[in-house]
């Protein structure tokens, strides 16, 4: 029989003791939610099942014992660190489910120049630790919007992306070693060493596992020198984002890695001000970092390519390093946010997907296409476009962005009525053409209807592994895998 | 009933770094390259105005609505988003003799009267001051030359029910005063926690608005010698950067209680009046 949420709190209160078990109101309120319902908790309502408890985990230890205990009692949990996450992974869709609020285990445990690693736990804030490795000269090279909210469990969690990506890669090219607890308490370590040739690798059991396998507590990632001093920016206007598509495949597949390949649609560029400095124009933003002598060759690389495309125009390039200077998201942009919000009711939201550069052109006219012709509020749209921001030797990525205002309906329909529409639109073009459906956010939870398709056949690995590693079903139920 | 409403576009402030100051021989800072925005306050104006348009569909003297500014054509992108929010008029005052506008609020407010007398509005709304030539004056100028009354530091705007009245809130000194008054008169939107923010135009609307026009007035389209308008008020020096030394010291202990403590025991006490 399951248990009552009084039953789930004392026994937790047990483990970890009362002073780790919160169950204020508001605290569980804005524990079952993350930035997808952002609309919707903005007035105050909160749809979702309140969780019955967030524990306040201090060390892996905890984390074990807590799970063990969940999972011998089939209670759902949610596991969450910085909160940042914008596709519904924290969600409590499960009523009496218990999040595991891991934001606490915050430890830099090991700065190790030498070998070029950095280890921390979980609830290590990533700016936090760039500050600190930057303060030594290093840099992990990992920079998402988020980084002043998001930290290291989250982050490897939802295989998030940076900024600087086209160089350093995802955070699945940045993680050495991990700390996992999986639901039924076993504790396991994946050593720290370059590579090798010992069976799968398994940190991508846990990489990108969104709370629905295991709890990660722990993290080593290599780092790398900072030297800001070299970095160099480029920018340019072009028509037609087939020919920004192009120039990013031609840098790409020359041999060239710039930290920074970005690719604005006029619309998009419009919502960053670049309408100011090229009006009705694509924008394409480069910026070259390392070693002096790299950075050069880079920039060199860069300026050709560019060049032999007479539609190309240069932009001031202090208009995107100022630009890029200020893009990251902290607590005050999410104040603003959400009082401008509050003022306008105007929403904005994103899908990101990717897809070979053979069709990476097809997806974003089909999708926006798609849009305008089938999305039934089109009218309530403010904007609609996107950029590709992060490339590879084989194609890129396209982060679709749409903004609306939100008439004619309650807080709470929003996502319904608007952001779960123009999601589907996307994903389904996406798929349709033979690109991934999700590129850094993670599938969370609104994109679960679409994972068998996402995988096809090998659906079977990644079923198994939830059968095998959550057989009770008490890791983040509803995330990755559709619930059925 | 005839509005406009004066505004200005300037630097995106929050934007800059100190290393961004960098004054040349003429005064200037050099920030073509920050993004313009809507002065705040001036937003919160604008917003003001198409809340009394849409207030005033369907009755009788229907709102002809002017978003008016002086500025070079690098305006009209905000001009044309104000069209796309179904301004009546987009209007830029091009001012050819190049003089500086900063800190010449005679001089602005000289050209918007101007404007104002020859197409006949009754209501001149402008936002409180901008971050560049913070003077705080330019409503006040304009009441002045139109001989008009003026209300500052005005937080909403609302259709009274009588034909040509408004009625309007201020706050001032922590208190709210809310009047009925008669058209003409000018508005100057001050400072409010819950200033109103420019409403979002739809794609439907922007795709409206690329045909329509801008006006653009010469100082003699509107009556004036070009050379009419000089710096006559004050002369600008030049600028400088106050610059104070600051500390910033941690506080550990083991919660927000005893930090609170602390800082109250440390930093605090001393400052207060006994």
């Amino acid at each position: 029989m399951a248990l009552n949420k009084e039953t789930i709190v004392d026994q937790l209160k047990k483990i970890v003791g009362s002073e780790q078990v919160i169950t204020d109101e508001q605290v569980l309120k804005e524990n079952s939610h993350d930035r997808y319902r952002k609309f919707e908790t903005l007035f105050g309502i909160y749809s979702l099942p309140i969780p019955a408890a967030v524990v306040q985990l201090k060390n892996t230890g905890q984390v074990a014992d807590v799970l063990k205990f969940l999972n011998a009692n089939k209670i759902n949990c949610v596991p969450r660190t910085g909160g940042s996450a914008t596709e519904g992974g924290l969600e409590t869709i499960v009523e009496n489910s218990v999040v595991l609020d891991g934001s606490n285990m915050n430890q830099i445990v090991k700065i190790d120049p030498y070998n070029m690693l950095a280890t921390a736990q979980c609830g290590v804030i990533l700016e936090t630790l760039e500050d600190q490795l930057r303060e030594q000269g290093y840099t992990m090279g990992h920079s998402p919007q988020s980084k002043p909210l998001a930290q290291m469990g989250g982050l490897v969690a939802t295989r998030s992306i940076g900024q600087f990506s086209t160089l350093y890669g995802g955070i699945e090219d940045m993680v050495i070693g991990l700390e996992a607890v999986f639901p039924n308490g076993e504790i396991t370590r994946i050593k720290n060493v370059p590579r090798r040739s010992c069976g799968p690798d398994i940190r991508h059991v846990i990489i990108g596992n969104e709370g629905a396998l295991c709890y990660i507590t722990e993290v080593t990632v290599k780092i790398y020198k900072y030297e800001p001093e070299n970095n160099q920016f480029h920018a340019f206007s072009i028509d037609h984002m087939k020919t920004g598509f192009e120039i990013l495949r031609d840098v790409m597949t020359s041999g060239y890695r710039p930290s920074i390949a970005r690719l604005y649609d006029a619309q998009d560029g419009a919502q960053h001000g670049f309408n100011q400095f090229a009006d009705g124009k694509c924008v394409l933003i480069f910026m070259a970092e390392g070693p002096a002598r790299i950075a050069k060759a880079i920039s060199d690389g860069i300026e050709d390519i560019v060049g032999q495309d007479p539609a190309c125009n240069k932009i001031d390039t202090r208009v995107i390093e100022n630009w890029f200077n200020h893009l990251n998201w902290g607590p005050e942009k999410i104040v603003q946010e959400r009082e401008l919000i509050l003022k306008t009711l105007n929403m904005g939201f994103t899908t990101e997907i990717s897809a070979n550069w053979d069709s990476i052109n097809m997806i974003y006219e089909n999708a926006i296409k798609r849009i305008r012709k089938d999305f039934p509020h089109i009218d309530d749209l403010t904007m609609l476009g996107g950029h590709s921001s992060h490339s590879y030797q084989t194609g890129t990525n396209m982060y679709f962005v749409y903004d609306y205002n939100v008439l004619d309906c309650k807080p709470e329909e929003e996502i319904n009525k608007y952001h779960i529409p123009i999601n589907a639109l996307i994903v389904e073009e996406t798929l349709k053409a033979g690109g991934s459906m999700v590129h850094h956010h993670g599938i969370g939870k609104y994109r679960t209807p679409w994972t068998k398709q996402e995988h096809g056949s090998a659906y079977y690995i990644l079923k198994g592994l939830k059968d095998v590693f959550d057989p009770n079903g008490i890791m983040n139920t509803g995330t990755i895998f559709p619930v059925e | 009933m005839k509005i406009a409403v004066c505004f200005k576009t300037i630097p995106e402030y929050d934007m800059l770094s100190s290393h961004d100051w960098k004054v040349d021989d003429q005064n200037f800072v050099d920030i073509r390259y920050v993004k313009q925005v809507f002065n705040c306050f001036d937003e919160s104006a604008l917003e003001i105005a198409l809340k009394i348009s849409v207030q005033q569909q369907g009755v009788n003297n229907p709102v002809e609505s002017t978003a008016l500014t002086i500025d070079n054509q690098g305006a009209d992108l905000f001009l044309k988003h104000l069209l796309a929010l179904q301004y009546d008029k987009a209007v830029r005052i091009a001012c050819q003799n190049d003089l500086d506008l900063r800190f010449n609020a005679l001089s602005v407010s000289e050209l918007i009267s101007a404007y104002v007398k020859q197409m006949g509005q009754q209501l001149v709304i402008t936002g409180a001051h901008g971050g560049v030539g913070d003077n705080r004056q330019t409503g006040l100028l304009v009441a002045e030359h139109l001989r008009w009354p003026c209300i500052s530091d005005v937080i909403d705007v609302n259709l009274s029910g009588y034909l040509d009245h408004l009625r309007v809130t201020s706050y001032k000194k922590g208190a709210f005063l809310s009047q009925t008054i008669t058209l003409p008169v000018v508005l100057v939107i001050g400072n409010a926690p819950d200033s109103p923010c420019l409403r979002v135009p739809t794609l439907k609307q922007k795709l409206g608005a690329k045909t329509k026009k801008i006006a653009v007035f010469t100082q003699a389209d509107l009556g004036m010698d070009s050379n009419a308008l000089t710096l006559k008020d004050k002369a600008f020096e030049g600028f400088w950067q106050e610059k104070s030394d600051q500390n910033c010291d941690f506080i550990s202990a083991k919660s927000a209680r005893e930090k609170a403590q602390f800082l109250y025991d440390q930093y605090l006490k001393q400052r207060l009046p006994g």
